[in-house]
């Protein structure tokens, strides 16, 4: 029989534990439990729960509002796991010092970050956005639509990314791509990024962003670009989107083709 | 003026060829020097003749510099090319300049020779009559001006032979020009000419001159000077370098030259001497460095970890030599001599093993736990015996004993409080708070990171450094925040103190259970009630300190400042956890000493049965002779407390090893190969790999030294223990930092983290010696077991000595002396010389402070001078500028005062000219002092088709600056 001063000798180890993994424990509340409450209340998914937040909250044709009220909505009621603001500051930046002419967006979940692309894009560029749920790729298209992007700005293609990236030459007639960027299963990371390497379509200079590498994390991906030497890269740091406390990083990597 | 005449006289005669090399040279080293002086006469009032000078000697400079320059066009222009460029578009001016000529300056003509690459041989022959009409001119002016001036006179007449002499002329001239014109290049174009000259000339010391070797030695020890300022120069690395190398080839190559025959060779010798005397006292810093033990491992580390994990293995190499010198004295004057010269092992029953214990004495078990033959030894204060004097030195074994413990503390008293001192005076007094910016600029680089990893963290730890800085300046300004600062501070404290109290109360509480435990017998309760005290003891000394980290994150401190904060309250729990053992300990003893009485009485009892026994059966026979193993004996509670605590740092050793290898090693074995095949990034995640955490190795350490001060006087093999616990936790803690621990995040120094540590230390001591002293003090020594049974008080036994070793006389005066009444106004002096100690000590502070504001004040009001002269300047040339149309006569008077302003700036020291002129700060002041009179004399230059005088004198003026400032940078990359 262990004794009670024994127990009660580890409190403070279940205190500590508490408060210094106190984000995950929010994040866990925020994206897990009260999405299962809402899907049972309301009977929606949670990105059509999004959309109708957007719908009665934003105004149409402006893609700012519609990111702004993208973001309330993810801080303040639910969580969603896009791009977020902070880190989405980053990617404007790198896009209009790229101003690519050609991107490629590797999972579009409900068009957060497809807008945020398209919005920072040059004249005459395609934005082609890859989503692999059918139900997420009907929001994306709403989403977008809703601000304001034509078919000839962006392309939706509902299919997963293991399956569009060898047929992008052939069909989509893509020559070359000039930024790619990454959002979807992270698992999915490094296949893909190989795969890229495999079509050609990576040029010189050609700018590849990945999202979430350091949360949930793409340790393999992250050991890979280390270890190629095919690309110049760096680690963007930052917290996860709408939270605090939790670390993430954001990848961005320049291709430099074979020295 | 005895001197120059003399010179003049010498100068008459022909000259040989061999002096000018090193006149030139010395010329050049001196000039400085010279010039200084030369200025100080030239305001001793004699304006009118400076005029005339001037005049004459810019003439015949400009002449000169004609002829010079042609030959060395002919000669392949060694050093001609820079001055090329101003030259070429200044060359048409040269007509206009000839025309001026008799207005012009010393320093214009000085310019204008520049140009006299293209010149016309017509014009050279003018001016070479020219220049023989000036001879009296110059004969004048000689008696103003030495040193340099006569040099250039001698080398006049050298130049007349040679072509050779000529081309030095020419570089003494261009240096002449430099010190006129300004002085920011000077050092560059001085090199140029040693340079040039140490090839060409060649010096024979035997046919100097008194004179000239009183110039050369002058010349060395000018430049052993600046060798010795470099450092504080504010010149460009590269320029220093330079300059550094060529006056230590100077130096070299004329430092053996001086002196004469006999007097030369020693001098040579004692020069030699010097330098085989200071390379050998650099070797031996170096072997020294060598010697210190683990000197390499720490810097190493250092170079990877930062300084503040540094010091914990500097502090723990400090501590291996304390406990060294404590091992030296408990093994030499009190093991040793016991174990060589005391009775052996068995022939008393107190270094016996009891019968009982006889048959498991030598289990592995029992060892380990330091009972069986462990505890009858020299290990234990059991072991020793009370005879007074033991073997043939008469050894005093028990006060020998008690002194050794004595003064053990004692030392560490000493060495703790002296090093405290050491390191208080070594910190100094820095209002750290006044700069805080150029404290975090010039001061936050660690230097000594040799680890690019350990750089990139301490790069990102400066960056937010700087980022919180200015958040915190912002916010200070914004000033509400503050508040939320200080409630977070109070409730972190507020909660700590909850939580050492909860665990006093629960360390409490399960004391008082385990007591109750032991009344009841402990065989009747489980292994976990059996250990609940060291379970609970354990597991709280390692999960609060844990939660103290979490909770400091609360309150935003410089994590120096966190550091502190975070051992001192680690510091309160492992305090109470050894005052607890303590009070358990002493709950012990007072049972011991209950059981001794009854032993005590059993073993009167039992001797009278045996006397009797023996008396009964025969009285005649010889007393019975009883195996020692055999006698009843007492506790000994002594022994208790030394086995209690050489178990404690056993167990603590061991925990602290175990947790080394599990929770560094292992985990990083783990991290290291699991994280191939595993679904997050363990190394950048979750687990990683650890911290090393100095302030809980740090404070194990000072409770670990705790302990052996309070136990070392009751088993004298604490000591030897203790070291060999730091030496190997030396190579193995330096071995796991290495190999399974990654830098701190936040790096930062600890250089104010040492006085820390030794402060907690003396306060660790000095709780550590009242149990120890009151044990001493206040329990009567156990009657059958180590030296000092049989007496009533330990500390019996400097009375006994003090009266049998010692004649009558001494212990009259002893008990003399330690008669309160003596005592008591001893006391009081010592209080009082204390606070006068610390008052002036005080006061030597304040008088430090008031010295440094002085400094700063003094450094303003230069500041200022500086500006109102460069402004006072300003204006005068503006003047001059307006002034230059009307009279050259009228010109040459407004000359005169910046010029004179220059001076006055000279002599306020030649640093803090170099300052206003070297760094750039200030640019107008030093290019007008120098530079005004230059501007004078190529102004016409720029204008060539004849638009002399006033008409063309002020737009020419920017022009002629702005070539300038091309120059200038073009010299300085030499």
């Amino acid at each position: 029989m262990v004794s009670p001063a024994i127990a009660l000798a580890f409190i403070p180890l279940l205190l500590t534990v508490l408060i210094r993994c106190r984000f995950y424990f929010v994040l866990f509340y925020r994206a897990v439990l009260v999405r299962i409450w809402r899907d049972c209340v309301t009977g929606l998914s949670r990105e059509e729960r999004a959309y109708q937040y957007v719908l009665t909250h934003a105004t149409p044709g402006d893609p700012d509002s519609i990111l702004d009220a993208f973001d309330v909505w993810c801080s303040k009621v639910e969580f969603i796991s896009t791009i977020g603001p902070k880190k989405g500051k980053v990617l404007d930046r790198m896009l209009m010092e790229q101003s690519p002419l050609t991107v490629l967006e590797l999972g579009s979940h409900c068009g957060y970050t497809t807008v945020r692309i398209a919005r920072s894009l040059p004249l005459g560029a395609r934005l082609y956005s890859v989503e692999m749920d059918q139900r997420n790729a009907a929001i994306a298209e709403k989403i977008i639509r809703l601000a304001g992007f034509d078919d000839d700005t962006v392309e939706l293609i509902v299919n997963p990314s293991d399956e569009v990236i060898p047929r992008l030459r052939s069909e989509y007639g893509l020559e070359r791509l000039d930024f790619v960027f990454m959002d979807h299963w992270k698992k999915c990371y490094l296949p893909d990024l190989q795969m890229l390497e495999g079509t050609g379509l990576l040029g010189k200079g050609s700018m590849i962003v990945a999202d979430n590498v350091l949360f949930p994390g793409a340790p393999k991906f992250l050991r890979y670009i280390r270890k190629s030497g095919l690309y110049e890269w760096k680690v963007h740091r930052a917290t996860l989107e709408y939270s605090r406390g939790i670390r993430d990083g954001m990848a961005e990597l320049v291709f430099q083709g074979i020295k | 003026m005895t001197r120059d005449s003399l010179i003049t006289s010498e100068n008459d005669v022909d000259i040989g060829l061999e002096f000018e090399g090193l006149e030139d040279e010395v010329d050049t080293f001196q000039e400085e020097h010279e010039r200084e002086r030369h200025r100080g006469k030239r305001r001793d009032g004699e304006r009118a003749k400076k005029k005339k000078r001037g005049n004459g000697e810019g003439r015949k400079r400009a002449s000169r510099a004609g002829q010079e320059d042609e030959k060395l066009q002919a000669r392949g222009e060694k050093k001609g090319r820079r001055k090329r460029s101003s030259s070429d578009q200044q060359a048409e001016g040269r007509e206009g300049d000839e025309a001026e000529q008799p207005t012009t300056k010393s320093s214009k003509a000085a310019k204008t020779r520049k140009n006299v690459k293209n010149e016309k041989t017509r014009k050279v022959e003018k001016e070479e009559k020219e220049d023989e009409a000036d001879d009296e001119e110059r004969n004048a002016k000689r008696k103003n001006k030495h040193g340099s001036n006569k040099k250039e006179e001698i080398v006049e007449e050298g130049n007349k032979h040679t072509v050779r002499e000529k081309a030095g002329e020419v570089k003494k001239k261009k240096h002449k020009k430099v010190v006129e014109t300004s002085s920011e290049k000077e050092t560059s174009e001085e090199e140029d000419n040693e340079e040039e000259d140490s090839e060409e000339k060649e010096v024979r010391p035997e046919t100097l001159t008194p004179e000239e070797l009183e110039a050369l030695k002058e010349a060395v020890d000018e430049r052993k000077k600046l060798i010795q300022g470099l450092r504080g120069k504010p010149w460009a690395m590269k320029k220093k370098l330079v300059t550094l190398r060529e006056s230590q080839e100077f130096v070299e190559k004329y430092e053996g030259a001086l002196g004469k025959g006999k007097g030369r060779k020693l001098y040579a010798y004692k020069v030699m001497m010097t330098k085989k005397w200071m390379k050998f006292k650099r070797d031996f810093e170096n072997f020294k460095t060598a010697c210190i033990p683990w000197e390499m491992k720490i810097k190493e580390i250092e170079s990877h970890f930062g300084s503040s994990v540094a010091s914990y293995f500097i502090f723990l190499r400090w501590m291996y030599g304390i406990n060294m010198i404590l091992f030296c004295l408990t093994f030499g004057l009190v093991m040793v001599p016991e174990a060589l010269m005391g009775r052996p092992y068995g022939t008393i029953p107190r270094k016996t093993v009891p019968r009982a214990e006889a048959s498991s004495a030598m289990d592995f078990a029992v060892l380990w736990d330091f009972g069986g033959y462990a505890q009858y030894s020299v290990l234990f204060y059991g072991y020793y015996n009370n005879q007074r004097a033991i073997g043939w030195l008469k050894f005093r074994m028990p006060l020998s004993y008690f002194l050794v413990g004595v003064g053990t503390v004692a030392y560490s008293y000493m060495v703790v409080i002296r090093t405290m001192a050491r390191n208080a005076n070594e910190s100094g007094v820095g209002d750290d708070n006044s700069f805080n910016f150029s404290w975090k600029m010039f001061t936050s680089w660690d230097y000594l990171i040799g680890n690019p990893e350990t750089a990139d963290n301490k790069f990102a730890s400066i960056t937010t450094i700087f980022k919180e800085a200015i958040l915190e300046e912002q916010e200070s300004r914004k000033d509400d925040n503050i508040h939320l600062t200080r409630f977070l501070r109070v409730l972190a404290n507020f909660l700590v103190l909850c939580c050492l109290a909860g665990s006093g109360y629960l360390i409490y509480f399960v004391v008082r259970r385990s007591q109750k435990f032991a009344l009841d017998g402990l065989e009747n309760h489980t292994w976990w009630e059996r250990n609940e005290v060291n379970m609970v003891m354990s597991l709280l000394g390692m999960f609060c300190p844990m939660l103290f980290d979490v909770i400091s994150a609360l309150e935003n401190y410089h994590p120096r400042v966190a550091l502190q904060w975070q051992l001192g309250r680690i510091f309160a729990l492992f305090l109470g956890n050894l005052y607890t053992f303590i009070i358990a300990l002493m709950d012990e003893i007072n049972l011991k000493r209950e059981e001794e009485n009854i032993v005590k009485f059993n073993i009167t009892t039992w001797e009278a049965s045996l006397y009797n026994i023996s008396a009964s059966e025969n009285s005649t026979a010889p007393p019975v002779t009883i195996q020692p193993a055999d006698v009843p004996r007492g506790p000994c509670w002594e022994t208790m407390v030394g086995q209690e605590f050489v178990r404690l740092i056993i167990s603590d050793t061991m925990t602290t090893y175990i947790t080394l290898l599990i929770g560094d090693f292992l985990r990083a074995v783990l991290v290291r190969f699991l994280n191939y095949c595993w679904c997050w990034d363990l190394e950048a995640g979750f687990p990683s790999y650890s911290e090393f955490d100095v302030s809980g190795n740090v404070l194990g350490l000072i409770f670990n030294q705790g302990m052996i001060w309070m136990g070392a006087f009751y088993a004298p093999c604490l000591p030897a223990l203790n070291l060999l616990r730091l030496h190997v936790s030396m190579y193995l803690q330096c071995w796991a930092v290495m190999c399974c621990n990654v830098p701190q995040e936040r790096v930062f120094k600890a250089s104010g983290s040492n006085n820390f540590y030794m402060a907690m230390l003396l306060v660790i001591l000095f709780l550590s010696t009242l149990p120890a002293i009151y044990t001493i003090v206040t329990i009567p020594p156990s009657f059958d077991c180590g030296p000092f049974s049989g007496k009533k008080r330990m500390f019996d036994v400097i009375q006994e000595t003090l009266e049998s070793d010692f004649p009558a006389w001494f212990s009259k005066v002893f008990s003399y002396a330690s008669n309160p009444g003596l005592v008591l106004p001893f006391i009081l002096l010592m209080v009082l010389a204390i606070y006068y100690l610390q008052s002036t000590s005080k006061s030597y502070k304040e008088a430090n402070v008031d010295l440094k504001k002085k400094l700063q004040t003094q450094n303003e009001e230069n500041k200022k001078k500086n500006k109102l002269a460069a402004l006072k300047a300003q204006v005068d040339l503006e003047e001059a500028r307006k002034a230059a149309s009307p009279s050259a006569e009228h010109q040459k008077n407004n000359n005169a005062s910046p010029d004179q302003e220059a001076d006055e700036e000279e002599d306020r020291g030649r640093s803090q000219r170099m300052y206003h002129s070297k760094n750039g700060r200030s640019p107008p002041p030093p290019r007008h002092d120098g530079h005004l009179p230059a501007t004078r004399a190529p102004v016409p230059r720029n204008y060539p088709h004849g638009n002399q005088g006033s008409a063309g004198y002020l737009p020419g003026f920017p022009r002629e600056s702005e070539a300038r400032m091309h120059r200038v940078p073009s010299l300085q990359r030499h």
